[in-house]
């Protein structure tokens, strides 16, 4: 009953009757005493304006800060897009194209006039796409065979010497001490330091350390080692051994072995042992074998 | 749930009605909740520009929540779990008072008393309660405010009554 009139009377529901009976209740007084009291505990009054006014002070503070930043970031993006591809268009096709081969390796690649170069093991070229339709210009260090589509000149430097030509087949091979030139189809100028020729087809230039050779031996429509093998006219021995330790990745040690000699020959890129008695058997030489190591010496 | 896409609170018109809706509202609860001495004015201003950075993300309908559980976290964030304190506002002595000073003892002595009891009232007793006995709020709208049944409201503010009764005049 107590409970069912104070329920109501927090509630606010009290009928008069029931008021009545309520205000008749033991703890009364005391209840409204207590209730009295908590009227004392009132929240402290909310200033509604003041605090509003101070909202929407922040707010529009905050607003001016956000603008003033707005317009900066687009731009900075902007500009750090704009960095980022001119960096990357600049190095795309400004920069020199470089390709190169391992030793064992071979690889033919297309030049952008569809001129086609054949690169032989632990050989370098480099050239510049963009500007090689007005100056078709091309470094090498190695050896490398040339179908040059037909066009402006097309020069190839190397350390030793500039070759140019207009359209043709050519084997530019430029070692340590050894600087060759092949025509194999048209003409080839080579200017060197120390002479400058214009070969004719099946013409061969050579340089072998300060000697100058041009010979007509060559017969091959194309290089030999675009076939997997290499051939030799009358080269001293150590060039021989260079080019197997290349081909093959292995290091040759020669004891007392007289590597001046001429030799004539050639030898196969896929087979080690069938290469090396090539190369031995015509000299009566003898070899030995550990992993990459080979020994030769005389039998 | 229908949602009200267009209708969001950048609107500076829709901003300041929510602020008189439930201003006040939000400043009473974190009062009644956590007391004075987190000055609860400054967590309803703080809720407030935080509702405003966020009026994009949230509907009116959400408002009065996004509202709530701000200020209520931002209290959490400060609050070491303090024994919260009302303060009641003092009893002025009376220029020409006929009171006793037996009188004004014994009632200095009552008030703080009935301070202790409501501090040792649950939280969610002493917001309803509170909200029901000082700022006179029916029990609906207190409710609302709370997302709770009106049921939940009166055994909320009932309980409250009894403990503070047994606690003060031992009924």
């Amino acid at each position: 009953m107590e409970e069912k009139l104070l329920k109501k009377w927090l509630q606010d529901d009290l009928s008069p009757e029931e008021l009545l009976e309520f205000q008749a209740l033991d703890g009364y007084k005391s209840l409204m005493k207590l209730n009295e009291g908590l009227k004392k505990f009132k929240a402290p009054e909310f200033d509604e304006p003041i605090v509003f006014e101070e909202i929407s002070k922040t707010i529009s503070d905050k607003a001016q800060v956000n603008k003033k930043i707005n317009w900066l970031k687009p731009v900075l993006r902007t500009a750090a897009l704009l960095a980022i591809s001119f960096s990357v268009y600049y190095f795309t096709t400004n920069s020199d194209t470089h390709i190169s081969t391992l030793s064992a390796e071979k690889t033919t690649i297309e030049l952008p006039d569809h001129s086609v170069v054949s690169l032989n093991a632990l050989t370098e070229i480099s050239y510049n796409k963009r500007s090689w339709n007005k100056n078709r210009s091309l470094t090498l260090d190695g050896e490398a065979y040339f179908k040059v589509e037909k066009g402006s000149k097309f020069k190839v430097e190397t350390p030793t010497g500039t070759i140019t030509v207009l359209g043709t087949q050519f084997l530019v091979k430029n070692r340590n001490d050894i600087f060759e030139v092949v025509c194999y189809e048209g003409s080839v100028k080579v200017e060197t330091d120390i002479s400058t020729e214009i070969l004719k087809p099946k013409e061969r230039f050579l340089i072998l350390g300060n000697k100058f050779v041009i010979t007509k031996k060559e017969d091959a429509k194309e290089p030999a080692w675009i076939h997997n093998q290499s051939q030799f006219y009358s080269l001293p021995y150590k060039y021989v051994l260079e080019e197997l330790e290349r081909q093959y990745q292995v290091s040759i040690d020669t004891k007392n072995i007289d590597t001046t000699v001429l030799f004539t020959g050639h030898f196969v890129h896929n087979n080690l042992d069938l290469a090396l008695k090539a190369i031995t058997l015509p000299l009566n030489l003898d070899y030995s074998k550990e992993d990459s190591l080979i020994v030769l010496y005389a039998k | 749930m229908s949602k009200d896409l267009n209708d969001h609170i950048c609107n500076e018109k829709l901003f300041e009605k929510l602020f008189k809706t439930h201003g006040k509202n939000l400043h009473d609860f974190l009062y009644y909740k956590f007391g004075s001495h987190l000055n609860p004015q400054d967590k309803v201003q703080e809720a407030f520009i935080k509702l405003w950075e966020n009026c994009k993300k949230v509907t009116p309908s959400k408002a009065k929540s996004f509202l709530f559980t701000v200020a209520n976290n931002l209290m959490l964030n400060e609050v070491a779990h303090q024994k919260v304190v009302l303060k009641h506002q003092e009893i002025k002595p009376k220029h020409a008072t006929n009171e006793t000073p037996q009188f004004i003892l014994e009632e200095n002595e009552y008030m703080e008393k009935l301070q202790k009891a409501i501090s040792n009232l649950t939280e969610a007793q002493r917001i309803a309660f509170l909200l029901n006995r000082v700022e006179g709020k029916k029990h609906k709208e207190i409710a609302e405010l709370l997302d709770i049944s009106t049921k939940a409201v009166e055994k909320r503010i009932y309980g409250a009554l009894k403990q503070l009764r047994k606690e003060i005049d031992g009924i």
